[in-house]
């Protein structure tokens, strides 16, 4: 039978709610439109973040090829999941979902992923921001993106990584 | 209308990306939070938290040296944390039900995956500002009670203790 562990439970004075004042039954609406109003002012700034974002895995991807390790995998797989984060806001799905795929590569074979595997899905994100590929059933982009998931599991599956 | 006082919250944003920095703090803004401060490492996050002392923290899951998991250990259980108690909410791209569970046993107040949205970032303010988590204390674990709330609905024996006086628990409520 497993020990008990001593457990202490208390709760902290909610100074929060004190400096805040209010109180809702619901969520504030006006200020939800306010935000997305606000949220919508960026769209026109987000092509060129989606822009940022790419060259810089575009970046990384080259100082993995240089010297492939733990270090610059690891930077490779933060800029994919930046992007894999990000690019649904910036209304990208299909960079968002090739983005997932190279981090799931990743995060199953890390260093030992194979570099053309790499390039195929920094390329084809590449192409779909070039072509403003804002279509979630794009069927070449949908295709390309079975293509490399197919690719990845198996990869995955050799590796012994469920 | 809330009635809340946005004006009066003090937030700390730290998020490697530039990107989605500029975008919480636009979110924020518009709700009226204008005391926003940002960090692209965590271990600018720490230093910031003795100056400012911020009453909510968003936190990116990845950044480039300490991760968001790391910092927010720090903050619960270092001798040195400024507030221990400053509620934590994880913002990332992460969004596996594993992923949670790790922020949760790290010490994190509330999860949002992205992609970011208004509702998202609203409700998580909310949650802490209305329904903050009793404290945990155990000999491996510092931190928000990582069961979900309604803690005052439950009015059953203790579900861990074999029997309620065995239990070692101590209400602090007040004591702090």
């Amino acid at each position: 039978m497993a020990k008990q562990q001593p457990i202490e439970i208390f709760m902290p004075p909610n100074i929060l709610k004190a400096k805040m004042g209010g109180g809702i039954g619901g969520l504030d609406m006006a200020a939800i439109k306010r935000a997305e109003a606000a949220m919508a002012s960026l769209k026109d700034e987000f092509g060129d973040w989606i822009n940022s974002d790419v060259s810089k895995l575009a970046d990384m991807r080259d100082g993995f090829a240089a010297n492939p390790g733990p270090d610059t995998v690891g930077d490779l797989y933060r800029a994919s999941h930046d992007l894999r984060g990000q690019a649904l806001t910036f209304e990208f799905p299909l960079v968002a979902r090739i983005a997932t795929i190279l981090c799931k590569l990743i995060d199953g074979v890390s260093d030992k992923a194979p570099l053309n595997l790499i390039d195929a899905h920094v390329n084809a994100i590449r192409v779909i921001v070039k072509q403003k590929i804002k279509e979630a059933t794009d069927p070449i982009a949908v295709t390309l993106m079975k293509e490399l998931d197919d690719r990845v599991a198996d990869i995955l599956g050799k590796a012994g990584v469920k | 209308m809330s009635g809340y006082r946005f004006d009066r919250l003090k937030i700390l944003v730290v998020d490697d990306n530039p990107h989605m920095r500029k975008l919480v703090e636009t979110i924020l803004r518009a709700f009226g939070v204008v005391q926003i401060f940002e960090s692209a490492t965590a271990e600018a996050a720490w230093e910031l938290l003795g100056e400012i002392n911020p009453d909510v923290v968003v936190l990116d899951w990845s950044l480039d040296g300490m991760n968001g998991l790391e910092l927010t250990r720090m903050v619960r259980t270092s001798p040195a944390s400024p507030n221990p108690f400053v509620p934590i909410i994880m913002l990332t791209g992460h969004s596996q039900a594993e992923h949670v569970r790790q922020a949760r046993d790290a010490g994190v107040t509330e999860f949002l995956a992205k992609p970011v949205s208004v509702k998202g970032i609203l409700t998580r303010l909310s949650a802490v500002i209305e329904n903050p988590r009793p404290f945990v204390r155990t000999k491996v674990f510092f931190g928000p009670c990582r069961r979900r709330r309604n803690h005052d609905e439950y009015h059953g024996p203790e579900r861990r203790a074999p029997k309620p006086e065995a239990a070692d628990v101590k209400a602090m409520a007040g004591a702090i």
